[in-house]
């Protein structure tokens, strides 16, 4: 390996994305929108509102049972009206005047008794939530129509506290994908052009070799995979309060999520996933011919690590079909790493951590090795 | 050596297609030479059994219709393809070899430069790709090929044909003395045109070997010596002056013909 030869690819890499404003801006401006945006709505998402319709079939002990469940229903600022049937209680729903009805069976208070809830059901998450609403008056109501008093249920853990910002728990799997996937897609078309721009072919005619041009690459993208999640990272943990000039409110800069562990540490963890992600696109360039391709990539590639590694669904309530897949996804090592890092507040001693690292290491390793090799064939 | 260039040349005579190449000439140690190449892709023969040796300070013309091999050709002169059969030598040196690029100069067919970078910077990081640390090597070529006042020009501003010529500077920064050029006046106007064979007489003037390939017969006639390709073959070689007497037609396009009409009745 020349030094003077990988300076200048390392230079000439750096040259190209800081003249290349959209790539700067994919780089740089997208994660921090998006995290700003999913941080946002985590956080600020609202109660659902719930309109709830009962239907008395019961008949007179219907109408006590209603009473409480309406008192139950006022005390969680929930309103309550009433349909005569099941049939309009559904017409009530469909036409949006009530969001959930409740239908108090004719054998109420026997042992066969079912209450029925009835939703809209195009929203399967809302309904759920709507669900849980009304499911929680109907205890508070059955409690109370006992005379007791349900004790409060309070949830901590081991890591962390749940409660305290919804946002947290989800911050490590964002940070992680988000690097992932800007830094694969770059480096991917930025490689694809080389191998089709007809500067591949040229370089490969001067003595630089293979694991030069692989090696420039990842340094050069990775020196803006590290200002990226450097920038990334400040903005996710860091908060800069800004306050009140003239006409203008005070406001604060960064979502100022807490983390447990060391910044840097996390810092570590997520610039390997990025420095994978430079010779994972370097190696699928080769499968590519045209950038369409590349993105084409997108659902092949970056879908399963989406849904395989925690990101979105926990990785324990994956079917046992699909358990083996996760630990071949290199995102699964980072998430996990990263929440390590930012819930439980492990440091390099942590045995888990530094498992996730040496895999986030030699990940990167191996797809630079095979990147390398690809370089030579088929340059065309 | 003396041997063994005998040994190819009755090797090429053996190939009755093919005329030998400057029977009168005093045969120095040649600056490119082809061994039965032979490059096959899968089913298809890109490049059938080529033995040739090219003799330094000419330029040697490389002309054929396109798909005749001679993108491949030069791939397999420069080391950058793999042979089925045969090998390559560049000054001596069996290629491919890797430390022998340095005085090899290729210009690809597509431009091969970084559009987002300056004319300069284009330059300057095949120089330091070569391991030329001087800048003046740099500025020097840029100044040859005409581009000396848009040295700090965003390449991929520049106009096609300036493209071209910063393709070219970027080939011949280490002052190599081979040169292939692959094309280099494709999509380039008949005065700049003019101006790149000036360059490359020049070169050759110096002592460079130069291979051109074209499909366009109107530049064989600047080239010193022409080598036809068809389907990867060599039908004819020799000075546009032999080629026209064997033909017995005046124009080069004619005389292709001719060629392509013998090749094909020996075959």
């Amino acid at each position: 390996m020349n030094p003077h030869r990988l300076r200048a690819i390392v230079r000439r890499v750096v040259q190209e994305i800081r003249r290349d404003r959209p790539s700067l801006a994919l780089l740089f401006i997208v994660p921090i929108a998006m995290t700003g945006l999913i941080t946002f709505i985590v956080r600020e998402s609202q109660a659902p509102t719930v309109e709830v319709v009962i239907v008395n079939e019961a008949g007179a002990r219907g109408i006590a049972v209603e009473g409480v469940l309406r008192s139950a229903l006022e005390a969680g600022d929930v309103t309550a009206t009433e349909a005569p049937d099941v049939a309009a209680a559904r017409t009530m729903i469909e036409d949006g005047d009530a969001s959930i009805g409740i239908v108090l069976p004719a054998d109420l208070g026997e042992d066969t008794a079912t209450i029925t809830l009835i939703t809209n059901g195009l929203d399967p998450s809302g309904d759920a939530a709507q669900v849980a609403v009304v499911r929680q008056a109907l205890v508070d109501a059955a409690a109370s129509a006992a005379g007791a008093r349900l004790p409060t249920i309070s949830h901590v853990t081991v890591y962390g506290v749940p409660s305290e910002d919804p946002i947290a728990p989800y911050a490590p799997a964002i940070v992680a994908f988000l690097a992932y996937f800007f830094v694969f897609i770059l480096t991917g078309v930025s490689f694809l052009r080389e191998r089709t721009g007809g500067t591949l072919e040229r370089l490969m005619a001067t003595p630089v070799t293979r694991g030069e041009v692989v090696v420039g690459y990842i340094l050069g993208f990775g020196l803006f995979a590290t200002l990226q999640v450097a920038v990334l990272m400040t903005w996710v943990l860091g908060t800069v309060h800004v306050p009140a000039i003239g006409p203008l409110p005070e406001f604060s800069i960064g979502l100022g999520i807490a983390m447990a562990g060391d910044p840097l540490t996390a810092f570590l963890v997520v610039l390997l996933l990025a420095l994978g992600a430079v010779s994972l696109g370097i190696f699928l360039s080769t499968f590519a011919r045209t950038e369409l391709q590349i993105m084409q990539f997108i659902p092949i590639v970056m879908t399963p690590q989406f849904l395989l590694s925690g990101v979105l669904f926990p990785v324990s309530t994956l079917p046992d079909v699909l358990q083996p897949f996760v630990g071949l996804m290199p995102v699964t090592f980072a998430v996990d790493g990263l929440r390590q890092v930012f819930v439980a507040g492990a440091g390099l001693s942590s045995p888990v951590l530094r498992w996730d690292i040496a895999v986030l290491s030699l990940v990167a390793v191996s797809f630079a090795v095979i990147g390398s090799l690809t370089v030579r064939r088929d340059v065309v | 050596m003396a041997t063994d260039a005998a040994a190819i040349e009755a090797t090429g005579a053996t190939d009755a297609s093919v005329e030998p190449a400057e029977p009168d000439a005093p045969t120095p140690e040649p600056a490119i030479r082809a061994v039965g190449l032979v490059k096959r892709f899968g089913p298809v023969t890109a490049v059938e059994g080529m033995t040739f040796d090219l003799a330094p300070g000419r330029i040697y013309g490389l002309l054929g219709p396109n798909g005749s091999g001679k993108t491949t050709l030069i791939r397999l002169l420069t080391g950058m393809t793999k042979a089925t059969e045969g090998h390559a030598e560049v000054l001596g040196v069996r290629m491919p070899s890797r430390a022998n690029l340095v005085r090899i100069g290729y210009m690809t067919q597509s431009d091969g430069i970084y559009p987002a970078l300056t004319a300069a910077e284009n330059a300057r990081f095949f120089a330091a790709a070569y391991g030329v640390r001087d800048d003046t090597a740099v500025t020097e070529a840029i100044a040859l090929v005409g581009l000396g006042d848009r040295a700090r020009t965003i390449a991929a501003t520049l106009s096609g044909g300036q493209r071209r010529l910063l393709s070219l500077a970027c080939a011949l920064v280490h002052h190599p003395p081979v040169l292939f050029l692959d094309e280099p006046t494709v999509g380039v106007d008949p005065l700049l045109r003019v101006q790149f064979w000036t360059h490359f007489r020049d070169l050759a003037d110096a002592g460079d070997t130069i291979v051109v390939s074209s499909h366009v017969m109107d530049e064989a006639d600047r080239c010193d010596e022409l080598l036809f390709m068809r389907a990867g073959r060599m039908i004819a070689r020799g000075s546009r002056e032999d080629l026209r007497a064997q033909s017995g037609t005046d124009d080069l396009e004619a005389a292709f013909l001719v060629f392509v009409g013998a090749g094909e009745v020996a075959a």
